[in-house]
């Protein structure tokens, strides 16, 4: 028998406020606070703490553990070292701050790294809690509650659901390779791997056409529609948002 | 005898040319129950998706259920008609079993409610009510063969096809099926190489080779003529003994 994978779940099983609330409202929030994190003005002490306030209220509630968290955190790497190269370039005025080893570095360069810094970091703390407290079946509902098309319902269903069985296939295939004396060394090692994966494909290919037919032959006619599931709402969410959002306006037009 | 199901000179050829099936005659009475007996590639699964009007293009007549084959009456006859098919991840693609089973109900215009009474009645037919809320490829083989078949009885059909339903089963699995099927109130048309399977659920059964139907008769009289069981490449498990069936 082969270990089925269960594929790598990124909610966190630890009860959460966060958890039982309406995914359409996870997903709503999380969109509206990281576009209003988005347009906010950098060099506004005012916006980046008020911001700053709301998503880490957030991560608090969501009792996500710290570990965690840092580790998710991590995706944040490549942004900042993008935004670690800025301060060496100038967009608009060429005012130097300092000189570090003969190398100018710039005000505005300087204030586009902290932007960035700023503005991904929140992002993709936002988007971990979402993560971390909504099962991805939950997001599918959720999407298909914000009247996303059906056909990306679908797409995205099939997905989840294929992603294991295309794995262990592909396990399977490397298990038979290797039982046949195959070492996955050097370039020559990857030739093999190419041929099984354009089998997996064909075969994928051929088990979407299989799932089709079963589909069609329970009547399907175009919709998928998930089973009707209950969620609790969120004052202090929509609240949040709510300040989100009124915080960028307020400081942008008045 | 009212028939249900009316097969009439029924020929179908793959794009590539090949000529799957040749002109092929049967029929069967309401609440009966048949097997489809023949060797691997002799058109069996072919037949059945033509039973549910997957293929399409077909010549010769199918008449279900008094339905004649036509694009109107095709939603009819798939509702009357449940495929359950070899691979039962080919079935099952929903994130939850439940939400798989209802998807049946729900396509053919069966109320949200409705469609969940169904798909709760299925899965107690066949032992799966308590995992609702599983995640389909979390389930062992025989579990998900198992919700398979509810996903077909949901949609409350009145002949049921099952295309090698006993294939990767282990052997307790494998009883649990033949109890489950036999229990039901349905006509079964089940493709098979599982011989003693075949003899336990259905009285008569149909061989399927090259395309043509060699015979059909009583299951137990197939499975007793050895000369008509190696032209068609079909064999008895070893040390399995028939001497008692004349007797009953």
């Amino acid at each position: 028998m082969y270990s089925t994978t269960h594929s790598h779940h990124l909610s966190l099983h630890k009860e959460s406020v966060l958890k039982n609330i309406k995914p359409e409202h996870k997903i709503l929030s999380t969109f509206l606070i990281v576009i209003s994190i988005a347009f906010s003005d950098v060099e506004n002490l005012f916006q980046i703490l008020s911001h700053s306030l709301i998503v880490f209220l957030i991560l608090f509630i969501s009792k996500i553990p710290l570990k965690i968290y840092l580790k998710r955190l991590t995706i944040d790497i490549p942004f900042i070292i993008f935004a670690l190269f800025l301060p060496f370039l100038s967009s608009e005025n060429n005012d130097i701050v300092y000189t570090l080893f003969g190398i100018d570095i710039y005000q505005t360069g300087l204030e586009d790294m902290f932007g960035i810094l700023f503005k991904a970091t929140l992002g993709v703390t936002m988007g971990i809690i979402l993560t971390a407290v909504t099962t991805t079946i939950e997001l599918i509902y959720g999407l298909q509650k914000l009247k996303l098309p059906q056909i990306i319902i679908a797409i995205m269903s099939f997905a989840i659901r294929y992603i294991d069985v295309f794995i262990d296939e592909f396990k399977r295939v490397r298990i038979s390779m290797r039982s046949r004396g195959y070492q996955e060394k050097g370039i020559k090692g990857l030739i093999p791997i190419a041929y099984a994966s354009g089998a997996m494909l064909i075969r994928g290919y051929e088990r979407g056409e299989r799932v089709y037919l079963s589909m069609i032959s329970r009547g399907f006619n175009g919709s998928i529609e998930l089973k009707k599931r209950d969620y609790d709402n969120s004052v202090l969410l929509i609240f949040l948002t709510l300040i989100s959002i009124i915080v960028l306006i307020v400081d942008k037009y008045l | 005898m009212s028939k249900y199901l009316k097969i009439n000179n029924l020929s179908y050829a793959y794009p590539d040319g090949h000529k799957a099936l040749k002109g092929i005659d049967f029929s069967i009475n309401k609440g009966e129950s048949i097997a489809i007996l023949g060797p691997n590639g002799a058109g069996k699964t072919t037949l059945i998706l033509h039973l549910n009007g997957i293929l399409g293009e077909l010549k010769g007549e199918i008449e279900v259920d008094g339905l004649e084959y036509s694009s109107e009456n095709i939603g009819k006859i798939r509702k009357t008609v449940g495929v359950v098919f070899q691979d039962p991840d080919d079935q099952l693609f929903m994130p939850t079993v439940i939400e798989d089973v209802m998807f049946g109900p729900k396509n053919f215009g069966y109320a949200n409610e409705e469609s969940e009474t169904n798909a709760v009645e299925a899965l107690k037919m066949v032992g799966m009510e308590n995992f609702q809320d599983r995640a389909p490829h979390h389930l062992s083989f025989g579990q998900k063969r198992k919700v398979a078949i509810a996903t077909v009885l949901a949609s409350k059909p009145k002949l049921l096809v099952l295309d090698e339903p006993a294939s990767n089963l282990d052997p307790a699995s494998r009883r649990d099926l033949i109890d489950i099927l036999i229990k039901l109130d349905i006509s079964i048309i089940l493709v098979t190489h599982d011989l003693p399977m075949a003899l336990e659920i259905c009285e008569r059964s149909l061989v399927l080779n090259e395309g043509v139907i060699k015979e059909d008769s009583l299951t137990k009289d197939i499975l007793q003529n050895s000369q008509l069981m190696k032209e068609n490449r079909l064999e008895l498990p070893y040390g399995f003994a028939l001497h008692h069936l004349g007797e009953e």
